[in-house]
């Protein structure tokens, strides 16, 4: 039976970067952490165009692009906005609890 | 775990060669650096522009035509910095301006920006990177690569097969099935481009354009594949990109035009970063690039050596 999906803690809101993205390693993932003007949002950190590591690429505002060929998403849906990236990226259910960043995983 | 793949700049970022800070400092956008390059972009088309109006009835004309088709041909390199979205902050601007450079020197954006990236992706492996050039065999193929001819057969061959809904088989590996219709619309829509600009031309009986774009282009396009080999050519042919690519150190009217793509090394490194922020970066990577003093023609000097003794060797 699968198991039921739950708020777990990812990263002190304290030890983001400001107005960045931070990369966290949570269980078996590679998460990015946006800290944009309406929120905390989080994405897995791999580019599914080329699977470089999003968290060494430009953010702005609510668009993160990929360090290797520019593709580009919003954070806040998974969205592509730029090609090379064509296909949403995995975005999670987030929010801030007790200083803490939880994800519904 | 899935794990990121390994890239120049993560590379560059685990050796310390770069850090977190540095490339945040580095990467960030701004529309005003490139406005006020573009207006002197416009100036410096006016002004090569009215040279050939100038030269109009006189053998001058040629050598305005010329100069007009240098300035032309480096809208590729104002395209590939579009390609990349690094020119401008507001991302529709770079995809505006880098459409309008590729209809000025036949290149269809969309087209060059999946090729591109398979070129960061595999640069210099034989196979693999699209944009490789060959280092010539002998300084016959160097003369023949300079003239432009197969660059033009290429692109006209490229153009016309997607009009046709075709893509190679090469290209079928770097552009995505969902992106193949845009491919073949843009292709349509530039040939009807061209073919509505050469129309007009008859019906009116102006010829002006063929003389201020069409044959400045195919003079000017010679100094563009100069400047293209000294980025790779001649490097070894391996993944390392501290090896397989060269940084040229030009002066400063060669750095306008080609909109610092000079620092190719860098640029290949840390493809994020925009065109104003590469002279900075070259001073915190040039220890680790190959870097060319000589410039240009430095980097063609290593090139004749490297051909020069090839064909000693086979001789």
């Amino acid at each position: 039976m699968a198991r039921e999906k739950t708020w777990q803690g990812v990263i002190a809101v304290a030890d983001l970067e400001a107005a960045w993205v931070t990369r966290v390693t949570f269980g078996p993932r590679n998460l990015a952490i946006y800290d944009t003007p309406s929120g905390i949002y989080v994405s897995l950190a791999l580019c599914n165009h080329g699977g470089a590591d999003l968290c060494d690429g430009y953010f702005d505002g609510h668009v993160i692009e990929c360090p290797l060929h520019q593709g580009a998403f919003d954070v806040r849906d998974g969205k592509a906005v730029a090609a090379p990236a064509t296909r949403q990226m995995k975005v999670f259910e987030a929010r801030v609890e007790d200083g803490m960043v939880q994800i519904m995983v | 775990m899935a794990q990121a793949i390994v890239t120049p700049l993560t590379q560059a970022l685990a050796e310390g060669k770069l850090s977190r800070e540095e490339l945040k400092e580095f990467m960030q956008r701004s529309d005003a650096p490139a406005l006020r390059r573009l207006a002197l972009w416009a100036l410096m088309l006016a002004a090569t522009t009215t040279l050939i109006t100038l030269a109009w009835d006189s053998w001058l004309i040629w050598p305005a035509m010329f100069v007009q088709g240098v300035v032309l041909v480096h809208h590729f390199s104002l395209q590939h910095e579009c390609v990349h979205y690094t020119v401008f902050r507001t991302r529709w601007l770079n995809e505006l301006v880098g459409q309008v450079c590729g209809y000025t020197i036949l290149l269809p954006h969309r087209f060059f920006r999946y090729e591109h990236c398979d070129h960061h992706t595999y640069t210099q492996l034989h196979g693999e990177d699209p944009e490789l050039i060959p280092l010539p065999k002998t300084f016959g193929q160097y003369a023949l690569y300079l003239s432009a001819l197969p660059y033009w057969r290429n692109k006209f061959t490229e153009v016309f097969r997607h009009a046709r809904g075709h893509l190679s088989e090469a290209e079928l590996k770097f552009i995505p099935k969902e992106e193949h219709p845009a491919v073949f619309r843009d292709a349509r829509l530039m040939l009807g481009f061209y073919g509505l600009v050469i129309t007009v031309m008859a019906l009116t009986g102006w010829w002006g354009l063929v003389w201020y774009w069409f044959i400045p282009l195919i003079l000017g396009e010679p100094v563009m594949r100069f400047i293209r080999m000294t980025e790779h050519v001649g490097r070894p042919t391996v993944a390392q990109m501290s090896d397989n690519t060269r940084t040229s150190l030009v002066s400063a009217p060669w750095r306008f035009l080609c909109w610092n793509m000079n620092y190719h090394g860098e640029h290949h490194y840390v493809a994020s970063v925009p065109f104003h922020a590469l002279p900075r970066l070259h001073e915190v990577l040039k220890e680790h690039i190959h870097v060319e003093e000589g410039g240009y023609l430095g980097a063609h000097r290593e090139i004749w050596r490297q051909i020069h003794a090839n064909t000693r060797r086979g001789a």
